[in-house]
């Protein structure tokens, strides 16, 4: 998968918002959350926090984070580090493009 | 700059008053001195953790690494027993004593024992600590009667747990609804009463005391009535640990009483967490008693003890789950003149603004974290919002933000 996998068009996220994609479709072990911040980035982390059974892709995107909608960890959306109490451990970043806008996903590629 | 800091207790305000030291620049000596085998996380202890589901290593509050990564000095199993402010010592309870250019008292508190007859009982439980939450769950097995009392938050959480794991539980509180005073009348009462629907009996009772029988525990309600129980859980508040702080001559008030940078009445000794007051302009405020307070606690504390700027204020916010309902509030219901509506209580997600005209001053969120989130940030920043906006469930509140 050199090209990376398409996984869905800029459009399809709202500025400010995420959305997750399935496990199946990435063939990683979490499903993974392409967040789209304010200012047009795209982003790919593991979906589900590394606290207990969230998804990132529902979380507040702000200021190069993404804060977990259950108890506001949050996680840097260039390399996954967590930043802020429940949660202690890093989230796994992936690589992402955008091309013509549409999302390609590079799973387990370090971004 | 300062060589030593002794934090007492190992909560989340005394490990955020180590990590914020840490993170902004002091070099000296970190000791965090805790009774516990390792600081753990509390709120889990009436849900995940009560449940079996999660195990005491599974809610530490930092990996064990940490410790030694950052150079904060983790003495276990310990406590601090006694301050000599004068020769800047502290007594621990190992037998050793330890000088410290400041003192961080996260000392937390004691779940209240109301002074009622029977309440000794080993059959009548608190939560507080990962032992209290270990023998309630060996006593909470399926087909047991547990009497809960108090509705609260503490109290909803574990009678949600227990109905979960197949107890029979009977669920007391005189207030009627419980918490309307921080989630407003309405939303309360419906919450209360979701305890209903999920198979937990309900009564607007006190309880007055307990006796010991061959079958059980009978308690005595306000009403006269009895009712035998195998399990009794208390959830009726906190008592702040202030002992060592009045055994130092530190002025205290039902709390320990600090000013807005964490700061006692002596000034090598600051508070954090959940048995402080804090005395702004004058006025003493009621404790906070939250999660994240104590965390902003400890923040402030650092700030302090570096001579660096506050961190900005927030509003408050905190969680609690029951019945698989998440619940935030965020901000100070009292005070606000209207409360808008963003879809109808009791749907699957809805959350609800309280106003101060054109501005939101709290609001409460059930599954919907992002309300949440973005009220809290309206709050913060003072963003002038429409009620009608707000209260059409597809307005994008993230879009109200960008003004």
């Amino acid at each position: 998968v050199s090209d990376g996998i398409r996984v869905a068009a800029v459009d399809d996220i709202p500025s400010g918002e995420g959305i997750a994609i399935d496990k199946s479709v990435t063939g990683t072990a979490d499903n993974i959350a392409l967040l789209r911040d304010d200012e047009g980035g795209i982003w790919a982390l593991d979906d589900t926090c590394t606290h207990e059974e969230a998804s990132l892709a529902d979380g507040w995107i702000e200021g190069g984070f993404v804060e977990c909608p259950l108890h506001s960890s949050k996680f840097c959306l260039k390399n996954g580090e967590v930043d802020g109490l429940p949660a202690t451990r890093n989230t796994c970043p992936h690589r992402v493009e955008v091309r013509d806008g549409e999302i390609f996903l590079f799973p387990n590629e370090a971004p | 700059m300062s060589r030593r800091v002794v934090i007492a207790g190992g909560g989340i305000a005394g490990v955020s008053t180590a990590a914020a030291l840490r993170s902004g620049g002091y070099g000296g000596d970190i000791t965090l001195v805790d009774a516990g085998e390792f600081p753990y996380d509390r709120p889990p202890l009436s849900k995940d953790f009560l449940k079996g589901a999660k195990g005491i290593k599974a809610i530490a509050l930092q990996p064990e690494s940490w410790y030694d990564d950052q150079s904060i000095r983790l003495v276990a199993r310990t406590s601090v027993t006694a301050l000599h402010p004068d020769t800047g010592t502290a007594d621990l309870s190992d037998g050793t004593s330890i000088s410290a250019d400041y003192v961080v008292l996260a000392t937390g508190g004691r779940p209240a024992r109301p002074p009622i007859p029977g309440v000794d009982s080993y059959r009548v439980h608190v939560i507080r600590f990962a032992e209290d939450a270990d023998r309630l769950r060996s006593a909470l097995v399926p087909g047991a009667r547990v009497l809960v009392v108090g509705a609260g938050l503490i109290g909803a959480e574990v009678a949600s747990t227990a109905v979960g794991l197949g107890c029979e539980v009977l669920l007391t509180d005189p207030a009627s609804p419980p918490l309307a005073a921080v989630l407003g009348p309405a939303i309360a009462d419906w919450l209360h009463g979701v305890h209903a629907s999920r198979g937990v009996s309900v009564l607007r009772q006190g309880v007055e005391g307990f006796t010991e029988k061959a079958d059980g525990i009978e308690a005595r309600f306000s009403d006269g009535r009895t009712r035998t129980v195998d399990v009794v859980v208390l959830g009726v508040g906190l008592t702040p640990e202030t002992g060592l702080a009045e055994a130092a001559r530190i002025e205290v008030d039902r709390g320990i009483i600090v000013d807005t940078g964490q700061v006692t009445s002596n000034p090598g000794i600051l508070a954090v967490g959940d048995p402080v007051r804090v005395r702004r302009d004058g006025t003493l405020l009621p404790r906070a008693g939250h999660w994240e307070a104590a965390q902003d606690d400890g923040r402030r504390a650092a700030a302090t003890i570096l001579g660096q700027d506050a961190p900005a204020e927030r509003a408050p916010w905190f969680w609690t789950d029951r019945h698989g309902l998440h619940v935030e509030v965020v901000g100070h219901l009292g005070g606000a003149a209207t409360t808008v509506l963003r879809g109808q209580i009791g749907e699957p997600s809805f959350a609800a603004f309280a106003l101060d005209r054109e501005h939101v001053v709290a609001a409460v969120a059930v599954n919907d974290s992002t309300a949440a989130r973005a009220a809290r940030r309206m709050i913060d920043r003072r963003i002038t919002v429409d009620a009608e906006q707000l209260a059409d469930p597809s307005t994008d509140l993230r879009r109200l933000l960008r003004g």
